[in-house]
């Protein structure tokens, strides 16, 4: 970040603006081919420009490193404060939320490149963006609701103690962001969708199973959500390399929740075993 | 089960997951585990036998209370063990069991050190790779020096229980004195037992988690500490024996074997001495010392 670097753009920096290079994997459609793009961009110290920024002033002016002129790159997001999960993607080979990764932290450097890629582990819609049904599909596996639905009013629910609510807030946090899969060795791409209900349910899902198995409510489905998580996918196929854990934004223990629900699966099997039917 | 709309009929595999999967973690500890605690322990002995003996009241020096030491005790497992055949049964079952649905297990996962190089991901990944390789060691292992296949070992030595010592120390060698391929089955045995102390060490913090023994981070720490140690431990064990053994001189081994015989080796074992090896010591061929060191079954 200087103003004597050798690699001087065409146009003179401002001083304290430094010239960084966005490397974008682009892809027109499930499918289709992949290439790589690389754009200029110019940012200032304490800007704020996240990556959201970025790609919407690349997408004001489509020119390649090269001048060619393209099509703008396609993106997801939400909330622009972490807490959606829709602009997960791959930065500098990383996973995390492209919102809350701003440009002086990932490139804090005159020329420094950040490389932007989809998830590999979903389908690419388009570009950075991913179909990511298959999150709320193992959501589904695991029954990661509360049962409240009824043709009558079912009354107050049953209180949760002080100390469930602890354990319980944090676990709530998760945005369905799919960081924690993407990360995970276990948790690999299934092209076919008839294949999901047998592959890795993932982290998020046993760590929700585990959250609505605390609620008092929610307890009504235990059984069922145990007997998804002893299935095939279900928690033995993590293979503990705790990338998950390291990779969610929201801090979510993962790590724990799977030993929690290893735990629960081995009582529950061990009840069933010696109870007669 | 799932919330799956359409409802497949499950194979066997789908429907039994859970208990596969268990007896996958279980296999590795019991048997597997306890029998590589025992088999570095006993191997070991080659650099502590003297210990061993000296409380036996028999004051030797290191190389001949380890030789002896460790001949005592291989004889006392093909000897005296009840059940010997069983146990070997149930061993093979485990081994086979664990490595073969291990694979299977192992190739659902996709490693990715190369994005996320986190410690326990390297675990992860190393946990696979000294899988695959901890099992062609083990028939290797095995191969070589219980099912003669001789053609696998430089020098050729076969392996017997009555010079227990001085046999290992020849397949390792690769002759009376080191060979260049000798070194290098030295270093595979070397690298080999490490990859499976490492798996096993791992394994066994691994699964304190899938049974749900530890679920707390801290928990998981000291679990991790308490593993580390016990790998650590018996790392020491398995390099004391690789070393041991590949630096044991073959010709001096058999004379204590022999001398370990002609004491306490009862009738039986004195006669399996066979004709006393005269060639070795001053003519390191191998073939002389095939000739010269009595093979079990003789
Ligand atoms: S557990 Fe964390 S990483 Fe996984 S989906 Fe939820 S918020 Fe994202
Ligand atoms: S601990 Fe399990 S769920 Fe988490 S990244 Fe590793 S294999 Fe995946
Ligand atoms: S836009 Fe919602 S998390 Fe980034």
């Amino acid at each position: 970040m200087s103003s004597t670097t050798p690699t001087a753009p065409s146009v003179a920096p401002k001083p304290g603006t430094r010239t960084i290079r966005i490397r974008v994997k682009r892809c027109e459609g499930p499918g289709k081919p992949e290439r790589w793009e690389e754009f200029t961009l110019q940012v200032s110290a304490g800007d704020g420009t996240n990556v959201i920024a970025a790609l919407q002033r690349i997408a004001a002016k489509p020119v390649t490193v090269e001048g060619k002129n393209t099509i703008p790159v396609a993106w997801d997001s939400g909330c622009l404060e972490e807490v959606c999960g829709a602009c997960t993607m791959v930065v500098n080979g990383k996973v995390r939320q492209s919102c809350s990764a701003l440009m002086d932290t990932i490139a804090p450097n005159e020329g420094d490149v950040v490389t932007l890629e989809p998830m590999s582990k979903f389908p690419v819609i388009r570009d950075l963006v991913v179909d990511r049904s298959r999150v709320f599909h193992n959501l589904k596996r695991v029954k990661a609701w509360v049962p409240v639905d009824g043709t009558y009013d079912l009354g107050a629910g049953p209180k949760e103690s002080p100390e469930t609510q602890e354990t319980r807030y944090v676990l709530s946090t998760c945005m369905s962001c799919g960081c924690c899969l993407e990360a995970c060795p276990q948790f690999t791409k299934q092209e076919n969708p008839e294949t999901w209900d047998s592959a890795f349910l993932g982290a998020h899902a046993i760590s929700q199973a585990r959250l609505f198995n605390m609620h008092g409510t929610g307890k009504q489905l235990e059984k069922e959500r145990l007997e998804a998580l002893a299935g095939p996918g279900g928690v033995d196929d993590c293979g503990n390399a705790q990338n998950c854990v390291k990779v969610c934004p929201k801090r979510i223990p993962l790590t724990e929740s799977i030993g929690a629900m290893g735990r629960a699966v081995t009582i529950h099997a061990v009840k069933k075993l010696f109870t007669l039917r | 089960m799932s919330s799956a709309e359409t409802t497949k009929p499950q194979s066997f595999f789908e429907k039994n997951h859970l208990l596969l999967r268990r007896l996958h973690s279980l296999t590795g500890i019991v048997p597997i585990g306890v029998f590589l605690i025992a088999h570095l322990v006993t191997n070991s002995s080659i650099l502590w036998g003297k210990v061993g003996m000296r409380q036996a009241g028999h004051d030797m020096t290191m190389v001949q209370g380890g030789v002896t030491y460790f001949q005592k005790e291989v004889q006392w497992i093909n000897e005296q063990v009840p059940h010997l055949l069983l146990i070997e049964i149930i061993l093979w079952t485990a081994l086979a069991y664990h490595s073969i649905l291990g694979f299977y297990y192992a190739r659902t996962g996709r490693t990715n050190v190369t994005s996320y190089a986190y410690q326990s991901n390297w675990r992860y990944t190393l946990q696979r790779i000294s899988g695959y390789i901890g099992i062609l060691f083990i028939i290797y292992h095995i191969g070589t020096l219980r099912w003669g296949w001789t053609f696998l070992v430089p020098g050729g030595a076969t392996w017997s229980h009555e010079f227990a010592a001085s046999t290992l120390a020849l397949a390792l060698r690769g002759g009376e004195d080191f060979t260049a391929a000798g070194v290098a089955v030295s270093l595979f045995y070397l690298i080999c037992v490490s990859l499976l102390v490492f798996h096993f060490a791992n394994g066994l913090w691994t699964a304190a988690i899938t049974w749900g023994l530890t679920i707390s981070q801290s928990a998981q720490k000291r679990w991790g500490y308490v593993c580390a140690g016990l790998g650590a431990g018996l790392m020491l064990a398995a390099w004391s024996a690789v070393v041991g053994f590949a630096t044991l001189s073959p010709a001096q081994a058999r004379d204590f074997e022999k001398k370990y015989h002609e004491k306490y080796g009862g009738p039986a074992a004195v006669e399996k001495l066979g004709k006393p090896a005269t060639g070795p010591s001053m003519n390191p061929s191998t073939s002389a010392v095939r000739e010269s060191v009595p093979v079990q079954g003789q």
